[in-house]
């Protein structure tokens, strides 16, 4: 939008500070990240040796890769799957949950509609690690914590999900294509299966975006809820490999096969589906994050 | 879907009167059905945690008595519960800043430079946000572990050798600030970028007939217009913020001489639960901590009116 009306293009002082801070940004948020990818495929001693930005080989990978999997008797791979499992079921019960409960809020007027919305946006407002420590107690007293069940049931209590779904449906349900169908006889269980869930994909798609990245990378609940390493996810199984290992520590060395390329290896299997999501939905970020609140 | 007073005129017949507080019934049954799977999910995971936390603030749950205030008292006679507050604050006080300061900055950048350029930096700006919770302290330990950082040579230059000068010299709250800066103020830039993009263009338009220059631009009309957001913006981190956890947790995994695990209030609360086998303690300052976010969240509600409740 800027740029049609712009005079052509002019170095003066004004510019060369906005392309500086620019710049330095770029090397803020980019650096770290493009470090982290390189140096999965470099030996420990290349870490230490070798300029920054180098560029390992197939091989170090290779082996690096196989010392991560195969230890512990894959574990890795066995917390991956519970990662998987987390989010899958999280994400399922968050929109098996939400979507109904924002299509209601949205277009029907009921005894408690208010009260209702009022509790979400608080629960939703509220950091969700303010209540770990409150779920860990009440988990304790109902002898769910160390279960996938427990996990899953507590991923799926997502209210951001329900507000985002009241917001759109309130904006973008036809009112006449609802009383039309009314009127053609159909109930209000065919209203919410044949007219909201047909329009509903994108919100879908959007509720079940944000559910799965707070699940996914939740390590605070699972560092709380579990206490079975058999049950960890990834970012707590991180944890554990960097501390049983000693590898971020430069102590003196031992035979564990986890060092510095393992745990980078590790961290990138860590943020390597949420990096991928986010190059495909980066665009879920915008429309969801301020949906609902007064612009400007 | 109107209210039924509202077809309850004396000139409609009985019936149809009947029949409309029928339906209306039925809508309501309906309403509370589709909400049914979500309403236990709040109460197990919302509302009875919370309920069950300050219950359990006034037991003596290791003898299972009730205990009056004495666990508040234990927990403001713990000495480590101030100095953690107090290092909470200082974390909360950067962050905030350097989020509004940051992103404001770079919002308002973006916003002035071709639309390419823009595109291709909020997503350079927007990836780090993959990187969260363990995985952030994982990668800023190695950042600022002289040994193998890409920005050793700063590092370096600053006279710090080892990971644990860098972390003294630049500080927990500060090393804290930096590692959740980094992975959440991208997702922000986005946010603003759409908000920035949605300005009425006229107003644009008037003020550069009026020779307002960019600069002027920036700061005389967007930014008042981004405003009540960027302020928004700052509430939700300072109460996010409060809860700080993971990252003081975590340092721990730098070696032992590197732990900090009573630094924040949060793992105060958990040490209490953990390590001394205290639940009551442990509730009575989880309760404080639930009860501040509640109160936050309470003000953004009902004394703004950013979010639309109806």
């Amino acid at each position: 939008m800027a740029d049609a009306r712009t005079p052509p293009f002019r170095l003066n002082l004004g510019r060369f500070i906005v392309y500086a801070v620019l710049l330095f940004a770029v090397c803020f948020y980019g650096i770290p990240l493009l470090w982290l990818l390189l140096a999965g495929t470099r030996s420990q001693s290349s870490l230490f040796a070798d300029p920054p930005f180098s560029i390992g080989n197939w091989e170090m990978f290779l082996v690096t890769w196989n010392n991560l999997t195969t230890y512990n008797n894959f574990q890795i791979v066995s917390w991956a799957a519970n990662s998987a499992i987390y989010s899958v079921g999280g994400v399922l019960l968050s929109l098996f949950a939400s979507i109904p409960a924002g299509y209601a809020l949205a277009a029907s007027e009921f005894p408690g509609r208010k009260l209702i919305l009022v509790v979400t946006l608080i629960a939703m407002i509220t950091p969700s690690t303010a209540v770990v420590l409150p779920i860990f107690l009440e988990m304790n007293l109902l002898g769910l914590n160390n279960s996938y069940a427990g996990m899953i049931l507590v991923s799926g209590f997502f209210p951001f999900g329900v507000y985002l779904t009241y917001v759109y449906f309130s904006t973008s349900l036809p009112k006449g294509v609802m009383d039309s169908a009314r009127v053609d006889g159909a109930n209000r269980f065919e209203l919410f299966t044949r007219i909201a869930l047909p329009l509903a994909r994108p919100i879908v798609a959007l509720v079940a975006f944000f559910s799965f990245i707070g699940i996914w990378s939740n390590y605070f609940l699972a560092f709380v809820l579990l206490s079975d390493d058999k049950l960890y996810n990834l970012p707590v199984g991180l944890t554990v490999l960097i501390s049983t290992s000693g590898a971020l520590s430069n102590l003196p060395a031992n035979d564990v096969p986890i060092k510095k390329p393992e745990v980078i290896l590790a961290a990138i299997l860590v943020i390597l589906p949420v990096l991928l999501i986010f190059i495909v939905a980066q665009r879920f970020v915008r429309s969801g994050t301020l949906s609902g609140a007064e612009k400007g | 879907m109107s209210s039924i007073a509202d077809t309850a005129s004396p000139t409609v017949p009985r019936e149809r009167v009947r029949a409309a507080k029928r339906k209306g019934q039925r809508d309501t049954r309906m309403a509370y059905l589709l909400l049914l799977p979500y309403i236990v999910l709040l109460i197990m995971f919302g509302v009875f945690p919370v309920a069950y936390a300050f219950g359990l603030s006034f037991v003596d749950t290791i003898e299972n008595a009730f205990y009056g205030l004495a666990n508040y008292e234990f927990v403001f006679n713990d000495f480590r519960v101030p100095t953690a507050a107090i290092n909470v604050l200082w974390f909360v006080v950067i962050w905030v800043a350097m989020t509004m300061i940051g992103v404001a900055t770079l919002s308002l950048m973006l916003d002035s430079v071709g639309r390419r350029t823009a595109t291709t930096l909020r997503t350079i700006y927007f990836l780090p946000g993959a990187v969260t919770s363990s995985a952030v302290v994982v990668l800023w330990l190695f950042m600022l572990d002289p040994g193998v950082s890409p920005f050793q040579g700063l590092l370096h230059a600053a006279g710090w050798t080892y990971s644990i000068d860098v972390i003294s010299g630049i500080g927990l709250a500060g090393v804290f600030a930096l590692m959740a800066y980094f992975s959440a103020s991208g997702g922000w830039i986005v946010v603003f970028g759409g908000a920035l993009s949605s300005l009425p263009s006229e107003v644009l338009e008037a003020a550069r007939v009026d020779g307002a220059n960019r600069f002027q631009l920036a700061t005389r009309i967007k930014l008042p217009m981004i405003w009540r957001s960027l302020v928004l913006m700052g509430i939700l981190s300072f109460a996010a913020g409060l809860q700080l956890f993971v990252e003081p947790q975590l340092m721990q995994l730098a070696g032992p001489q590197s732990a900090q695990n009573d630094w924040s209030l949060n793992q105060m609360a958990f040490q209490y639960a953990f390590r001394m086998g205290d639940f009551g303690a442990s509730a009575a300052l989880s309760t404080m901590l639930v009860g501040t976010s509640i109160i936050i969240a309470l003000v953004i509600v009902f004394a703004t009116r950013f979010y639309k409740i109806d």
